[in-house]
């Protein structure tokens, strides 16, 4: 007999936009119940490049977008600090880029608010020193890094703390129609392999990239979500430490994100027909560690760790009336208006930057669809973990160690995972994936990609989860795929290295592949 | 001085690397009476690996478990790299010399066991059981095909080993094992590798408090452990005596099983070998890099290296290159991929055409750069694609040679020392 769940509030997708509604749906004092197929954050929110946009980019193309680039920038440095890093952005004009931009550049931050300013070649130089000394003109903007798991779990445990309930690894089966109205879903819980109905007086679709297969089990067609595949590769260390964009029209390999350890460049934009294929080509590669050559002379003797590709949720609405709808960054779909099905509003597009205003917008439309007036609150209200403001200094991780250095053990050396943390982090998760760990602890992140702390890891959480053996490789095996999927397209120079010596370890020391099934 | 770099003197042969093979070749050619230079980028492959010479643990050709190496090395294919060596006669031979070059060595009575007509099954540090042939004699009474249970003794503070997770796999696999995990510290630290455990239990005082609280252990445990097994850190000096302390103390036999690196097995292998070079004669010089080499018709007539941020130059009658695979840097790929043998810049055979995969999306699947590697003829000489010798004077030996997949087959250690050992005896040949 399946369990039941009622609740006003069923949120479809547990990626920043998601969590976000959920947020302010808890906030606004709707008992809310936040459903994800799989890990939080695992789509498209963990898969890009960490970039909080100034508004910079889309301060020529699209001013509507660089608007409220720059006003949800500045709210999320107040709510969110403790997610943020204060690197600073730069646009520079590579040799490559006609320098004219720059002075639209300049007009557009100018007509759209977002604050630039243009520095002396030689003081961007200064700042970044790997950068391509041949660049012409050079703009400071207040571009930042963020990092998207910490804010999807700050949000998420924001809403925990308000009642709501988080379902991680809950994958909809159903969506509940009753006559005209959506009353929920059939969820099934992928760890127990047992199914939960919820029924919601709301269901608010915020599932990205899928949420035109959500709407199309809610019975509801032509909600056209065209996936656009982006790239991306981190290096294994900060070349930069300022978020570094070319001042050109947005087009692929055009920025640099320096993110916790690494820097990542991206990215590309490939309209693909399935969000859950997301291969990366050799071709996408080559272009990225040529575009990253042409920021920072020398890119392709660093290490890349790493490559994976996104998936935007690009929206063409085929029932549009209103044009607007489609140049705006991200759409509200209230399928009453659009489609006579009452309790159901769909939120797609947009970026992580605007996270927040697109859950305002569509916890906003669910209101007027109710008749209920609770006005949106999430601008001013601080998430956990960044109450006293101060940005996130990558310096903290060390200080952190640095003041247990005698009292306990590193499990990661690359990303600095004290044991401690890592049992405490497996308690609160209560997972036996460990790439859910990773996603919370940045486990196996590092230069090594896990080489050693995969095997130590799998003995701290056979103990931890009283795991029995089988349960216990499966982790481990896993985690060795998981690993390997992001790895394989960019391996070569220093990090090929790491790998075989990776294989040394697993293959040649522990024998992993003959352990008992 | 004229010339680029400093000249040093001539020797009859330049061995490049430090890991087995390239140690093996040196000292045996050491011990034929060869005036011998061994350079190396560092310390080899040794520190790595678990210290156990494993033949031929799994078939080549489909992935069967073999039970009898020497068997099985008859029976592997022309193309395989243990044919070029010389087979099943060839890699026995080495073995023999390998294991004595313990007798009298840095570690006393520590030495060697077993041969080709069987592979041993030792837990690894997950407890899986992987197969070996030649193993240090303090591993052998880990042996899984004995089914007599083990306590698998751990440590809190080292991290590269989990008694608890391999014990359950060794009982899963069939031999009742249970784990003990001692909280002691190690030199009051929160964390110790594997080196610094090996160096507590060098002290016997802190040996002493861990057999007690060991002993404590099997008192408590019914049925009693008929064998004690431990972390590969029984003494990184004395470990005959530490091994055999153990075995008294705690009245049944006790065996160590190899941990994530450092490996303490493999540094007393890495030891005892430069320890025999440098008695022969031989010299061995490290943070030396083979950048490159002066050739003349189809002989190298020196090598050029870097050391202390000068180059030096060697000129040698015979040049044995034993600098590894990828992972040791004897083999590159760049990011146009572009691959390259790095110390003398010799032609890499299998290497996958620019639109062909190089590396498979399953990580346990095959790989086609993994098999990437100088291919050679019967005389260890490295050829072309024709296969034809491109150099008379060098001999390519260890995980550099083309053909082998060392981790799938659990063949490296073997292969390293067998032909690292053929090519100190196809060279002392052709001087006799």
């Amino acid at each position: 007999m399946a369990a039941t769940m009622q609740t006003d509030v069923l949120v479809i997708g547990g990626g920043a936009t998601g969590a976000g509604v959920a947020w302010d749906c808890a906030l606004r004092g709707f008992r809310t119940i936040l459903a994800e197929r799989r890990d939080l954050g695992e789509g498209t929110s963990g898969r890009f490049h960490g970039l909080l946009h100034s508004g910079g980019r889309y301060a020529v193309k699209d001013p509507d977008a660089a608007v409220e680039c720059i006003e949800e920038n500045v709210i999320l440095r107040r709510i969110a600090a403790d997610c943020i890093e204060d690197t600073g952005g730069l646009f520079v004009t590579t040799p490559d880029d006609d320098p004219a931009y720059g002075d639209e550049f300049l007009a557009g931050c100018k007509r759209t608010g977002v604050p630039a300013e243009e520095i002396d070649v030689a003081e961007a130089l200064r700042r970044e020193p790997r950068l391509n000394p041949g660049i012409r003109r050079a703009f400071t903007v207040p571009d930042a890094g963020i990092d998207a798991w910490k804010t999807v779990w700050a949000l998420a445990n924001a809403a925990r703390d308000r009642g709501a309930r988080i379902l991680p690894y809950h994958r909809v089966v159903e969506v509940l129609r009753d006559g005209d109205a959506v009353v929920g879903a059939r969820l099934h819980d992928e760890r127990r392999d047992e199914d939960l109905t919820v029924e919601a007086r709301f269901v608010l679709n915020a599932s990205g990239a899928w949420a035109g297969q959500i709407a199309a089990m809610a019975g509801i067609e032509g909600v056209e979500i065209i996936p656009g595949k982006g790239i991306m590769i981190a290096m294994n260390h900060r070349l930069v430490n300022t978020v570094i964009n070319r001042c050109t029209m947005p087009a692929d390999g055009d920025i640099l994100v320096p993110i916790r350890t690494v820097s990542v460049i991206g990215t590309t934009d490939m309209r693909i027909a399935d969000p859950d294929e997301l291969e990366v080509t050799q071709a996408e590669v080559d272009q990225m560690l040529d575009d990253g050559e042409r920021l920072v002379p020398g890119f392709r003797e660093a290490r890349a760790l790493r490559v994976w590709a996104g998936v935007r949720p690009l929206f063409q609405d085929t029932k549009a009336e209103d044009t607007r709808d489609v140049t705006r960054a991200h759409a509200v779909l209230d399928h009453r208006a659009r489609d006579g099905v009452n309790g159901f509003v769909t939120i797609t597009g947009g970026k992580l930057t605007t996270l927040r205003l697109m859950a305002k917008d569509v916890v906003d439309a669910m209101c007027a669809q109710l008749g209920e007036e609770r006005p949106c609150r999430t601008h001013e209200v601080v998430l956990p973990g960044s109450e006293d403001h101060e940005p996130y200094h990558l310096g903290e991780r060390l200080a952190a160690k640095e003041a247990h250095l005698l009292d306990e053990q590193l499990v990661c050396e690359c990303e600095l995972i004290p044991r401690s943390r890592l049992e405490a982090t497996m308690r609160e998760r209560a997972t036996t994936n460990l790439d859910d760990i990773r996603r919370s602890l940045r486990l196996g992140m590092g230069p090594c990609q896990g080489g050693f702390c995969i095997y130590r890891a799998t003995g701290i959480l056979h103990g931890v989860e009283r795991l029995d053996a089988p349960a216990a490789n499966a982790s481990l095996r896993d985690f060795l795929q998981e690993r390997w999927k992001g790895v394989w397209p960019i391996l070569y120079g220093d990090q090929l290295r790491q790998a075989r010596l990776d294989d040394w370890i697993f293959q040649g020391v522990l024998d992993v592949e003959h352990l008992p099934a | 001085v004229s010339s680029p770099g400093w000249a040093a003197p001539s020797y009859d042969v330049l061995v490049i690397g430090a890991g087995l093979a390239g140690l093996s070749a040196a000292t045996r050619l050491a011990e034929g009476g060869a005036r011998v230079m061994l350079i190396a980028k560092g310390v080899g492959a040794t520190h790595l690996a678990p210290g156990t010479i494993d033949v031929l643990g799994y078939a080549p050709s489909g992935g069967e478990r073999v039970d009898r190496p020497g068997e099985a090395l008859a029976a592997v294919d022309a193309s395989h790299p243990y044919t070029r060596v010389g087979g099943a006669d060839a890699v026995a031979a080495s073995i023999d010399w390998f294991k004595r070059q313990f007798d009298g060595g840095p570690f006393g009575a520590y030495g060697y066991r077993g041969d080709l007509r069987e592979n041993v099954l030792l837990p690894t540090a997950v407890g899986a059981a992987k197969p070996a042939a030649v193993i240090p004699e303090t591993m052998a009474p880990g042996d899984l095909r004995d089914g007599a249970p083990m306590l698998v003794v751990g440590f809190h503070v080292l991290r590269d080993f989990h008694a608890a997770y391999l014990a359950d796999n060794v009982a899963r696999g069939g031999v009742p094992a249970r784990a003990l995990v001692l909280e002691r510290g190690v030199d009051r630290r929160p964390e110790a590798n594997s080196l610094a455990v090996a160096r507590a239990f060098d002290r016997p005082d802190a040996r002493r408090e861990i057999a007690d609280d060991v002993a404590r252990g099997l008192d408590s445990d019914q049925p009693a452990a008929a064998r004690v097994g431990f972390p590969a850190a029984l003494g990184a000096e004395d470990p005959h005596g530490v091994w055999s302390d153990l075995e008294q103390r705690l009245g049944r036999p006790v065996f160590e099983i190899p941990t994530l690196p450092p490996s303490v097995p493999g540094m007393r292998v890495f030891r005892t070998l430069r320890d025999r070079l440098r008695s022969h004669g031989g010299r061995i010089v490290l943070n030396s890099q083979a950048v490159g080499a002066e050739r003349s018709g189809a002989r190298i007539e020196s090598v050029r290296a870097t050391a202390a941020g000068r180059e030096v130059t060697y000129r040698a009658r015979w040049v044995v290159l034993a600098t590894g695979g990828v992972a040791t840097g004897g083999i590159e790929l760049d990011s146009r991929w572009r691959a390259r043998e790095t110390a003398l810049g010799l032609p890499l055979h299998g290497v996958p055409g620019p639109d062909e995969p190089r590396f498979g999306a399953d990580y346990f699947g095959a790989h086609p750069f993994n098999a990437v590697g100088v291919a050679v003829d019967d005389g260890l000489r490295p050829v072309d694609g024709g296969g034809a010798r491109v150099c008379d004077n060098v001999l390519v030996a260890g995980a550099t040679l083309a053909g082998a997949r060392p981790w799938v087959e659990k063949s490296g250690d073997g292969l390293s020392l067998s032909s690292g050992h053929r090519a100190a005896e196809l060279i002392l040949e052709e001087n006799r």
